[in-house]
């Protein structure tokens, strides 16, 4: 499993184009250790703008860690460090000394696996990332506010609620509430750590359909655990296993004709 | 079937150690639990009950003089039944009243009108040879306000007499006024010697005396005359004390020129000392051709009068067992205020940079470790540490400011601890949603970590308003007064006075009053009224917090 996975991608529906296009994120032999605990093993991966790229695997294979290391999240956690390798937005190394992180994390943004709105009024919540930002005008703020949940499909449902708080809405209304509020700092590439894991099947269709919807304008990287999820709205999947990127190809293939054994075993539900 | 029979299923209650245990447990829970209870019910009915009565005293419901008044002297006058405690501005306000009423009353009587024709009679029989001054004291407090306007004037007469040209008219005053008005002046200068020298008080008397005729009746000429012979008075006078110092024996060292350096007898040295230089002195001075007689009947013809002023009004004196703890309240709400602000900002930086930038580590457990400690310092070495560093290493002297810092220092464990824990439990998701969203670290503890933490660190700050209250030993050396007249805002000559001006505190006026002064049945009860208040202070504040507390977490539920 030393070469690079790079299969190329199904272009996104609507566009027919074939040409290989710089990827969005490129990852090369990322090695990533929590203390001396090494959690990632040289993995290698592309993802490509506008596209819809799913993590499978087992519990504590390493998305989680993987994906937060794409926006830098990891640098919270004390001890944590790569090891080797790099990753690459847009043909910037991440990690460069140059690069400022909080300027990254505008650039991609991230959807955590539990809904935690701030105890704010729903406006509030969408309108943080640009008062942080130091916007000040209140038509800008209102503007983008509305288009954020417009884009999130959630602006009919809060409409005229919008200084009620947050934690009034429903788990799904949460969940939409804060991929609006990362849509409205403009984010390029949405980062969603089992977003659904907390809904029930109807919230979980409303939020999938929101992703399809998304991927016109963002790249998008989701975690999950549903392959159901997976099939439904990812157009390549990437299925890891103890740290390591077992196979990498268009979700179709994964899921009818993987090439590897593990694979198939985890897909089929013999282990995981 | 025998009884024993009865009893074989398998449930059969059996006497097993658990057994025994069990009981023997819930007894002694439940009894530990109880006891402390009735101590805690016993303490604050004790409080409550002595206390209350000292608030709720009074024509009405509440004893205003006990919160709105300073410590003062308690004075007692009756028995049992009948007992009226008055407070030193009540009671003297009473005695005036009575003094007052008395006086008019004898005014109006049969009895002033002959006291005041014998007076009168016995005044012109003197009159060629006394002074009018017996008069001027007769006549209550005219001769203080004429000294006053004399003293004003005095300049003026005498540059008036000495110039020939002006007139009395370019002074807008009476020409035949003008020796009166000296006259007065003189007087009011023998007046200020005889203060100064009481010890040659008869002397001055004399001389007044003898001089009168011409006082009386002053001219230019006359006023010259006078000022030598006033001058030649005064220049007597250390002939004078070493006379009578001579007659009071060896052993008396202050010479005259220290001694008019004093204030009076007083300051001269030991009272007794004085007493008898006085006698000695008053011997030595009197001649031998000065009758006394006249003014002794002059001054039994003034008994009527003097009686009329005496007005008795016996009272048993409590110091510090009257007025109020007005002082007290807002020294310790100033002190409360003050270092719960300190202790308060301090606390929650230092407990941001341990929960949220601290790196777990030998340094951060150090620093814990070293807060922990800190919490279980006896509050008396926080008393000294205050001492050492605020009052005397920076100079602070005994001040609001020390008390302060004091203070703060005390709660700061309890409030740094609290705090920390308040700003764990905030959920990580919202620190990394906000980190998410581009925010910096500082942002995101601004704005969504610490004011969801505000709720649990004013909670816990309650604990440390109590204990800041309450504590005694930390502000007995750094703030506390024992009794301080001026209220905080009072008396400033500068703004930034207010800061290093020592004020009274309600656990400090306890100790005093419970430690430092006589006991008895007044102070127990001005005790009791003050921890009562104090109870009710450290109540009204902590619901304070707890309101506003539950609005903040009205406000950030999740
Ligand atoms: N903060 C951390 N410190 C130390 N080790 C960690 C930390 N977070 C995760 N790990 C370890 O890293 C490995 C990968 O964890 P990660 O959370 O990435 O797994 P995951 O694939 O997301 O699992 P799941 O599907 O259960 O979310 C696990 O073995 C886990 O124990
Ligand atoms: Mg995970």
């Amino acid at each position: 499993m030393q070469e690079a996975i790079t299969t190329s991608p199904e272009r996104s529906p609507s566009t027919d184009e074939v040409d290989p296009i710089d990827p969005a994120i490129r990852i090369r032999d990322l090695d990533f250790l929590y203390g001396s605990n090494q959690v990632i093993h040289n993995v290698s991966l592309d993802i490509f703008p506008k596209e819809v790229m799913a993590f499978i695997g087992p519990s504590g294979c390493g998305k989680s860690t993987l994906l937060r290391c794409l926006n830098r999240m990891n640098d919270l956690v004390d001890g944590a460090r790569i090891g080797k390798g790099s990753i690459e937005i847009h043909g910037v190394d991440v990690h460069d000394k140059s690069v400022d992180v909080i300027e990254l994390r505008k650039k991609v943004g991230m959807v955590f696996q539990k809904s935690n709105p701030f105890p704010k009024s729903i406006y509030q919540n969408v309108a943080y990332g640009l008062q942080i930002q130091g916007v000040k005008s209140k038509r800008v703020v209102d503007q983008k506010v509305e288009e954020s949940l417009r884009k999130a499909a959630l602006w009919e449902e809060v409409k005229d609620r919008l200084n009620e708080n947050a934690y009034g809405l429903s788990g799904g209304q949460q969940q939409r509430l804060c991929i609006a509020r990362t849509l409205a700092v403009e984010p390029e590439i949405i980062l969603m750590d089992e977003p659904c894991s907390a809904l029930d099947p109807v919230a979980t269709g409303r939020v999938e359909e929101l992703i399809l919807e998304l991927k016109h304008e963002y790249t998008i990287v989701v975690v999950t655990h549903n392959m159901q999820q997976a099939g439904r709205i990812s157009d390549r999947t990437a299925f890891f296993y103890l740290g390591k990127l077992i196979e990498c190809d268009r979700t179709k293939k994964i899921f009818l004709n993987p090439s590897k054994q593990q694979t198939e075993d985890y897909i089929s539900g013999k282990f995981g | 079937m025998t009884p024993e029979k009865e009893k074989r299923h398998p449930f059969v209650t059996r006497l097993t150690r658990e057994r025994v245990q069990e009981s023997i447990m819930f007894v002694l829970l439940r009894g530990m639990t109880f006891f402390v209870l009735f101590c805690a019910a016993f303490l604050f009915w004790d409080i409550i009950s002595k206390g209350s009565s000292k608030v709720f005293e009074g024509d009405g419901l509440i004893n205003w003089e006990f919160l709105t008044e300073h410590p003062q002297t308690l004075h007692v006058i009756g028995e049992g039944e009948d007992e009226i405690k008055l407070s030193s501005s009540n009671y003297y306000k009473l005695k005036d009243e009575k003094v007052l009423n008395k006086w008019g009353d004898f005014r109006k009587s049969s009895e002033y009108g002959s006291a005041r024709k014998e007076l009168d009679t016995r005044i012109s029989r003197l009159q060629n040879e006394w002074a009018m001054e017996s008069l001027l004291v007769a006549d209550e407090k005219f001769l203080v306000r004429e000294r006053e306007n004399a003293a004003n004037k005095f300049a003026f007469w005498k540059e008036m007499l000495a110039d020939p040209k002006t007139t009395a008219e370019d002074f807008e005053i009476k020409v035949e006024d003008v020796p009166s008005m000296v006259t007065q002046f003189m007087l009011g200068h023998f007046e200020k010697e005889r203060g100064r020298l009481s010890l040659v008080d008869e002397k001055v008397t004399l001389f007044r005396a003898t001089h009168y005729p011409k006082i009386e009746n002053l001219s230019p000429a006359h006023a010259e005359e006078v000022e030598k012979a006033y001058l030649a008075f005064l220049a007597k006078i250390p002939e004078a004390y070493n006379q009578s110092m001579a007659a009071f024996g060896a052993e008396v060292t202050t010479s005259y020129d220290e001694f008019v350096q004093t204030e009076g007898p007083k300051e001269f040295g030991r009272f007794a000392e004085a007493l008898v230089a006085y006698s000695a002195a008053r011997n030595v001075l009197l001649g031998q051709d000065h009758d006394l007689k006249n003014w002794e009947a002059l001054e039994a013809s003034l008994a009527p009068f003097k009686q009329a002023m005496a007005v008795s009004l016996p009272s048993r004196d409590y110091a510090y067992s009257g007025g109020g703890i007005f002082p007290a309240i807002i020294g310790t709400l100033l002190l409360v205020i003050g270092a719960m602000g300190i202790a308060i900002v301090l606390g929650v930086f230092c407990a941001i940079f341990l929960a949220e930038y601290g790196k777990a580590g030998k340094f951060l457990s150090m620093v814990r470790l070293a807060i922990l400690n800190l919490a279980g310092v006896p509050s008396i070495i926080f008393g000294l540490f205050g001492f050492g560093l605020f009052v005397i290493f920076l100079d602070w002297n005994v001040s609001l400011l020390a008390g302060w810092f004091t203070l703060a220092f005390m709660v700061l464990p309890i409030v740094i601890t609290a705090s920390e824990e308040a700003l764990r439990s905030i959920p990580q998701g919202f620190r990394e949603s906000s980190l998410a969203l581009g925010a910096t670290k500082w942002t995101m503890i601004k704005t969504s970590v610490l004011p969801f933490a505000m709720p649990g660190i004013l909670t816990s700050s309650i604990l440390g308003v109590a204990r800041a209250a309450g504590e005694t030993a930390p502000i007995m050396f750094t703030a506390a007064y024992a009794k301080r007249s001026d209220l905080p805002w009072e008396g400033l000559e500068h703004w930034t006075d207010f800061f290093f001006q020592g004020v009274m505190a309600l656990p400090y006026h306890i100790y005093v009053v419970s430690a430092k002064i006589p006991q008895n049945a007044y102070t127990a009860d001005m005790q009791y009224g003050t921890a009562f208040v104090f109870l009710l202070l450290v109540v009204g504040v902590a619901s304070l917090s707890i309101i506003l507390r539950n609005r903040l977490r009205k406000k950030y539920r999740w």
